[in-house]
């Protein structure tokens, strides 16, 4: 794909996205209001949302066996470990509230997880709380600091080469997620979750990043790993400019013509 | 969307699903925390021993072999149960006092131990550690790996490496975890975290040795991987070395 077509991509997306970037970004100011307020302490009104809205899948004591779980894949998150894919943390490390914000918000595409924008932003903030308390790692452990994300450099000809010759060579994301991106590497088969259950190396050509599409929420996902999953964190590995350049190939793998029809 | 589309929404997918086992975690957080206090140890007194397998372990019904598509006789051992031919002694089995209180100095080494991936596995199969204690992680071949733990007190990780990375870690709390590399499924080994410097592991014939511990009467506790958990109380006496045996039985 030629950079400028994938600059007027991510710009479209960029669009669509506003929202939701606004509020990722706007998260940590907004903060100081009070209607951003996530309780300290579990509250009623989160345990009977909780209750109602999550423990069909998340379970009664969040340990993802609710009675629609059963054969459900990906299986709903078990909340027990403490283990969230979706983070702005480094490898290993909780997440923030603002990161299981977020996810509860958005959704996880590909999955069963909606949006659960129907409910209402203070519903929404009230359950973070009974989710920590379902894991023993948020007594023990506190978030570490969010990652710095870079300034973004632009998606010219030569970045993408670059981040080709990443994917490709010096990282060999290849492995999982195959040459084309289409999630069928010679060691996808077997990878397992921390859970033990099969998992996919995420197929980029779809292009519905479980994470966000944005190429921040991109960048962030390898940068962070996906805690319980066999995706690495490779935030050792790369200097903030690479990985700008892996984050533009990377994108430049989806087929938007096979996109439509999934 | 409604809620009533909502509800419609997890109805619907109520109905289709089906029925699937619930699988376990792997690792496990050992005997709650305890109270430890260091002293002086004049007249201690030593453990050495054995642990072994009394029945055939052919008869274990254990793939001793690397899941690798080869032919039987290239195929790699694994290193999830070794033994001694001569013995029956079994390596890498951790031995360890569960509930003393006091005794001996804790020293964290300054030099870290290591673990190297090599030729796609980890080397040693099985570190014992004390809390506090960092370990480096090296990376000695040429492709990608990744390290990953699942540990839940200790703050787990999986980090992509390349070829001569060197990732320090360091373990705070008493936990077994499991190191394991997504690439090379058959690539794994066991970090064993103690809050007490009274452990070893197994040599290749299944002997160990615990020096200095204070008189008095113990649960010695054996751990391997396969064969599981087991226990002994063992008295030790003043300035004498007392011989144990720990036997895995298939009982
Ligand atoms: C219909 C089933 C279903 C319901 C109902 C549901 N979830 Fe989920 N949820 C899932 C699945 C499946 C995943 C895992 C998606 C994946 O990993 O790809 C998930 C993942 C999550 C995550 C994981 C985030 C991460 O970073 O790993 C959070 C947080 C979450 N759900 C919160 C909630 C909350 C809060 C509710 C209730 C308001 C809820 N879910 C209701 C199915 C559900
Ligand atoms: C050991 C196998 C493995 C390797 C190596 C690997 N990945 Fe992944 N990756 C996965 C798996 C599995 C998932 C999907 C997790 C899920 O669905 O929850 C994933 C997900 C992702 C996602 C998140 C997509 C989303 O849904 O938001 C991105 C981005 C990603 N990988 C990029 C990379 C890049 C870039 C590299 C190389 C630097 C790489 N991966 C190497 C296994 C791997």
């Amino acid at each position: 794909m030629k950079p400028k077509v994938l600059l007027d991509k991510i710009g479209l997306w960029s669009a669509t996205a506003v929202a939701s970037i606004a509020i990722m970004f706007s998260m940590a100011p907004m903060n100081a209001k009070a209607e951003f307020k996530v309780p300290t302490e579990v509250t009623e009104l989160g345990k009977d949302t909780y209750k109602k809205y999550c423990s069909p899948c998340h379970g009664e004591e969040g340990k993802g066996d609710g009675p629609l779980a059963r054969s459900m894949l990906p299986k709903p998150r078990d909340f027990s470990r403490g283990a969230y894919k979706f983070r702005t943390t480094p490898s290993g490390s909780l997440p923030r509230d603002e990161d299981i914000y977020r996810t509860i918000s958005f959704g996880v595409p590909n999955s069963t997880m909606i949006p659960w924008d129907v409910l209402t932003e203070e519903q929404r903030l009230s359950v973070i709380p009974v989710l920590k308390s379902f894991s023993e790692a948020f007594e023990v452990r506190k978030p570490d600091p969010p990652v710095e994300v870079g300034l973004m450099v632009r998606p010219t000809e030569k970045c993408i080469a670059e981040g080709k010759k990443i994917y490709e060579e010096k990282l060999e994301c290849w492995k999982c997620h195959g040459i084309e991106g289409r999630g069928d590497g010679p060691s996808a088969a077997e990878q397992e979750d921390d859970f033990g259950f099969p998992i996919k190396p995420f197929d980029f050509t779809t292009g519905k990043f479980k994470g966000g599409s944005t190429p921040q929420e991109v960048y962030l996902r390898f940068t962070t790993g996906l805690n319980g999953t066999p995706m690495p964190s490779f935030a050792k590995e790369l200097t903030d400019e690479e990985r700008w350049c892996l984050t533009y190939y990377v994108m430049s793998l989806i087929k938007p013509e096979e996109t439509k029809n999934k | 969307m409604s809620e009533f589309q909502v509800m419609r929404h997890i109805f619907f997918l109520s109905v289709l699903c089906g029925f699937l086992g619930w699988c376990g975690i792997s690792s496990k957080i050992l005997s709650a925390e305890q109270q430890y206090t260091e002293i002086e140890v004049i007249d201690g007194g030593n453990v050495i021993g054995n642990v072994k397998y009394t029945d055939d372990l052919a008869a274990v019904g254990l793939n001793l072999y690397r899941d690798w598509e080869l032919s039987d006789t290239s195929k790699i051992p694994s290193e999830k149960l070794i033994f001694s031919k001569i013995n029956n002694g079994i390596k890498n089995v951790t031995v360890s006092i569960k509930d003393i209180t006091e005794g001996k100095k804790k020293v964290i080494p300054t030099i870290h131990p290591i673990i190297d991936q090599q030729n796609n596995i980890f080397i040693p199969h099985v570190v014992p550690i004390l809390t506090g204690t960092t370990i480096d992680i090296l990376h000695g071949d040429e492709g990608m790996h990744n390290i990953h733990t699942r540990s839940m007190k200790n703050q787990p990780f999986n980090l992509g490496t390349t070829y001569k990375q060197r990732i320090s870690k360091k373990f705070d709390y008493p936990e077994i975890i499991r190191l394991s590399c997504d690439l090379h499924k058959y690539a794994y080994a066991w970090i064993v975290v103690f809050d007490n410097p009274y452990f070893d592991v197994t040599d290749r014939n299944g002997y160990f040795e615990i020096c200095d511990i204070p008189p008095g009467t113990y649960k010695f506790q054996v751990w391997h991987e396969e064969l599981g958990n087991l226990e002994k109380e063992v008295t030790v006496h003043p300035k004498e070395t007392t011989s144990i045996e720990f036997v895995y039985s298939q009982n």
